[in-house]
């Protein structure tokens, strides 16, 4: 992949915005203006990708959604971003007959059938818009990249192939089969941008099997269509220099139940879990006064604040992945820098002042004129660091906030030692008794994380004292019910996943009076530090990149959709270590598999990792759906 | 990678077309298509592209004598290419009014659009492409300034290259001239002299033109600081409206606290008044009953 998937979206969303030609490299081009209409799907593929400013300079002058009220503007091209869905065709057809706009760009984000397409032509016919109907585009980008090596398939209906939606007891098999055509669909869209045909490798017997069976069957569909294949001519000859395919690793949310609930400590993970991330942009309240004030006065009121955090953001680039008390740190460095930069631009000033009243300063003149021109070309450059600082610490002091109240570095070293089977110092019992350490949640995700990695279960009277403490602490029980279901038909099948040697250390006194001065006061806060440990998604996906044999992954189906007969054996015919890989969870995924993936990537120079799930949910959004299975 | 489905569109149309023939529903499709013909020639859309066919003119204009324009063989070469000043200065001139014609009427259309009352969609629209155009002549004016500010570095650099030339050619002719008058001693004096006014006349040349290339980048400057000026005043004023609004609430405030004082005060008057006339009016009473 020499470019990134997040690169690849991005140029196929740009040329479709340019009326699908290729954009001009010519700086001084004559704007087009047109406008963009698209549908909750559109909207959420579009916003990671690119900023409202870059549609601007793109020559978008309006951006709406397909189901407002919308005015006809006449003598403008209109491009259409929507899936083939009934009531997005219908109000299409509306457009159509209202006359909106002056010529029609349509491109659906997935593959249209031909019966809605004849709708749309019936209604062109019927207004006498069949001219205006200029372009017609199957887009092939049904899925949403959120970073440069990760993506997820959506966001907006994530409740239909939810964890949930695939375990529920009383599925269907026709919601099943719904399912499945959905995520196969993005999958499909997914390799077609990507432009690669990959090697699949999956575990059997569970939902991932089905989908890599029916990903197969539609890439080699496509493949044997010489006429339509989506996958030769320019497809391939555009940057695809590696001459190895991409291996596709499909697991099920259930080979790893503890790591959604796990509580976690590097920055992006951490504000998934506690604040409200969703599609890179972070909501916020703030201004809350923590005591009223005495006179009786109005309480200030809550400011809700949303901050974006884009590619762009180096800060945010560099320490995504770090443990958050370096991330401390390194705003306090970087609030450090800027006011040193900021304190030279005043210096200047006071200099021009003072030269103002020397009148022989010709010779001076020079040199504070360069640096004049200097200090106001950087100003721009200035300014944006400081909204970015300004933004770095109102979220790292709302996530310590959090961390503080709520004793967060206490869980997460708790339940570290948990999955890596090293001996407790404290017991359990403790702290879910203790009254001020957490909500009733996090004990709830402390308590299944032990239940999880527990080697053998816990005894009744054990389990009872357990409940009691939990009943007292205000938990919920039914995530527990749907747990013991699954860990006994887990049991039946394999061996319990086992978490690697994890370590915990916690760093010394010194470091912490080091770390006094910071303006993040971190007392109380014990400075952790992460030792390298593999999750098992990432043991997976290592004994599958480099064809270690290894009882777990020996077991898995083998594809690959450029076979001409579909083989059912399990052999793979590559031995080779491949040098790229997908991961995908079916079932829901989250920012500490990503972040694991990444380090590992990281560790082994010269892989590609990309890691990709059906739907991105934080701990607190998993437990709710594992309590609705429970009450079932 | 995104499928041209354009002919499978069209392909449908025709499917659709023979199927509702087949039916029997059929459309006037000839009569519609004239009354479309007959759109509004003017309008807000035509008049933008006018403006845009005109900074292109001007922009392809610019591009074709760029060449010459900024050609640097002023002193050497003979081609029929080579511009006269008097040619550059005429380009100059009919770019600069170009470029103020299209300022105005972009100024123009958008105080059009804002007077027409149109949905806010459409408004928004409108600003938008305004916003477009002048972005893209503020393109077209840097190519311009960037020429211009080439050829105004090579007139300096020549008009120094010049001075310096003819300093020594006119000395030798003075000096030839007074020889026969003056004695060896004055002559060597007056070259003494010579050199040195020689050389000062150099060293205010060096500092004219540092002096020049600051004052072209302060003018620079004083552009950016213009602009974030202005940027700056209409916040100020709206805080002005602001703070002009506060202080008349805060008087407002004031008088009705007088008020409230004053009835307060008045109020107490009168409850004592009642007090002393209720307790009089019991003497009484007891003093009648008795």
């Amino acid at each position: 992949m020499a470019a990134s998937v997040r690169e690849k979206q991005t140029v196929a969303l740009k040329r479709m915005l340019n009326f699908n030609a290729p954009p001009l490299k010519n700086a001084a081009a004559e704007p087009v203006w047109k406008v963009l209409i698209y549908d909750r799907f559109g909207q959420d593929i579009i916003s990671p990708l690119l900023s409202v400013k870059e549609l601007r300079d793109m020559g978008i002058t309006l951006h709406l959604l397909l189901h407002s009220d919308r005015d006809p503007i006449p003598d403008v091209p209109a491009v259409y971003f929507v899936m083939p869905t009934e009531e997005n065709i219908d109000r299409i057809c509306q457009d159509l007959r209202n006359q909106l706009y002056e010529s029609y760009y349509l491109n659906f984000i997935s593959a249209i059938s031909r019966s809605k397409l004849e709708d749309i032509a019936s209604a062109a016919l019927a207004a006498n818009a069949v001219t205006q109907v200029t372009k017609v585009y199957d887009q092939y980008l049904n899925f949403i990249t959120l970073e440069d090596d990760m993506f997820t398939l959506c966001h907006q209906n994530k409740e239909l192939i939810s964890y949930h939606a695939i375990n529920r007891a009383d599925i269907q098999d026709t919601e099943m089969e719904a399912i499945m055509d959905t995520v196969v669909d993005s999958l499909f869209c997914f390799f077609v941008t990507l432009g690669a045909v990959p090697i699949i490798r999956c575990p059997r017997g569970n939902a991932a099997e089905m989908v890599a069976v029916k990903l197969d069957k539609k890439l080699r569909e496509n493949l044997r269509d010489a006429r339509n294949s989506l996958f030769t001519g320019d497809n391939m000859a555009a940057g695809q220099f590696s001459f190895q395919r991409p291996l596709f690793v499909l697991v099920d949310r259930n080979v790893d139940m503890a790591t959604p609930l796990h509580h976690t400590w590097t920055y992006q993970a951490l504000i998934h879990d506690v604040l409200d991330l969703q599609l890179n942009r972070v909501v916020m309240e703030e201004g809350a006064g923590a005591d009223p004030s005495p006179t009786g006065a109005r309480p200030k009121k809550k400011i809700r604040k949303t901050y974006d955090l884009t590619a762009a953001d180096k800060f945010w680039q560099k320490h995504k992945g770090s443990p958050f008390p370096e991330v401390a740190e390194s705003v306090q460095e970087e609030l450090d820098s800027y006011r040193a930069q900021e304190d030279e631009v005043k210096h200047l000033k006071s200099i021009m002042g003072l030269e103002g009243e020397d009148d022989g300063a010709i010779s001076m003149l020079s040199d504070n004129t360069a640096k004049l021109t200097s200090a106001v070309s950087s100003l721009p450059e200035l300014l944006e660091k400081k909204r970015l600082i300004d933004l770095h610490t109102n979220v790292a002091t709302a996530v310590l906030d959090h961390i503080k109240s709520r004793k967060l570095d206490v869980y997460f070293e708790y339940e570290e030692k948990l999955m890596s089977k090293s001996t407790l110092d404290k017991s359990l019992l403790d702290i879910i008794s203790d009254p001020d350490a957490g909500t009733p949640e996090d004990k709830m995700r402390l308590f299944l994380i032990y239940y999880i990695t527990a080697q053998q279960a816990p005894s009744e009277s054990d389990l009872e004292q357990y409940k009691t403490a939990l009943l007292d602490a205000g938990c919920d029980l039914s995530p527990l019910n749907y747990i013991k279901q699954w860990k006994a038909f887990t049991k039946m099948a394999a061996t319990p996943a086992n978490y690697g040697n994890s370590g915990v250390k916690p760093m010394g006194l010194f470091s912490r009076v080091m770390n006094s001065g910071s303006q993040f006061v971190m007392e109380g806060v014990k400075n952790l530090v992460l030792k390298q440990h593999n999750l098992p998604v990432t043991r997976i996906l290592d004994n599958l990149m480099e064809m270690k044999s290894n009882p777990e992954t020996d077991d898995y189906r083998y594809f690959d959709p450029k076979m001409l007969r579909g083989s059912e054996s399990s052999i793979p015919r590559n031995k080779n270590p491949f040098q790229e890989a997908i991961v995908f969870v079916v079932g829901g995924g989250n920012y500490i598999e990503y972040q694991n993936l990444v380090d590992y990537a990281k560790f082994k120079q010269g892989k590609k990792v990309v890691y990709g799930c059906s739907e991105l949910s934080n701990a607190a959004q998993f437990t709710k759906q594992l309590s609705q299975l429970g009450q079932k | 990678m995104a499928v041209d489905i354009t002919l499978l569109f069209k392909a449908s149309v025709k499917t659709v077309k023979t199927r509702n023939k087949a039916i029997g529903i059929g459309f006037d499709s000839t009569k519609d298509e004239i009354f479309k013909r007959s759109r509004p020639k003017s309008g807000f859309s035509p008049k933008a592209k006018e403006v845009i066919t005109n900074i292109t003119k001007l922009k392809d204009f610019l591009l074709q004598h760029r060449k010459d324009y900024v050609s640097a063989g002023s002193l050497i070469s003979s081609d029929l290419t080579r511009m006269t000043d008097n040619e550059r200065d005429q380009i100059d001139q009919d770019a600069q009014i170009f470029m103020r014609t299209c300022s105005e009427a972009i100024k123009q259309l958008r105080n059009e659009a804002v007077k027409q009352v149109t949905s806010a969609q459409v408004k928004e629209h409108r600003g938008a492409v305004l916003d477009l155009i002048e972005i893209y002549l503020r393109g077209v004016c840097k190519l311009y300034s960037e020429q211009r500010a080439i050829r105004v570095k090579r007139m300096v650099d020549k008009k120094r290259l010049v001075s310096e030339v003819p300093n020594n050619p006119v000395n030798l002719w003075e000096e030839g001239r007074v020889e026969d008058e003056l004695s060896p001693e004055e002559i060597q004096m007056f070259e003494q002299e010579n050199q040195r006014l020689v050389s000062e006349m150099n060293s205010l040349v060096d500092e004219v033109r540092q002096i020049e290339g600051k004052v072209v980048e302060i003018s620079r400057l004083q552009e950016i600081f213009a602009e974030k000026v202005l940027q700056q005043e209409t916040e100020i004023d709206s805080i002005h409206q602001l703070v002009v609004g506060a202080t008349e609430n805060v008087k407002e405030g004031n008088e009705d606290i007088r008020e409230a004082i004053k009835n307060n005060a008045g109020f107490r008057v009168w409850i004592l008044f009642f007090l002393v006339m209720c307790s009089f009016s019991l003497l009484f009473l007891d003093w009648y009953d008795s």
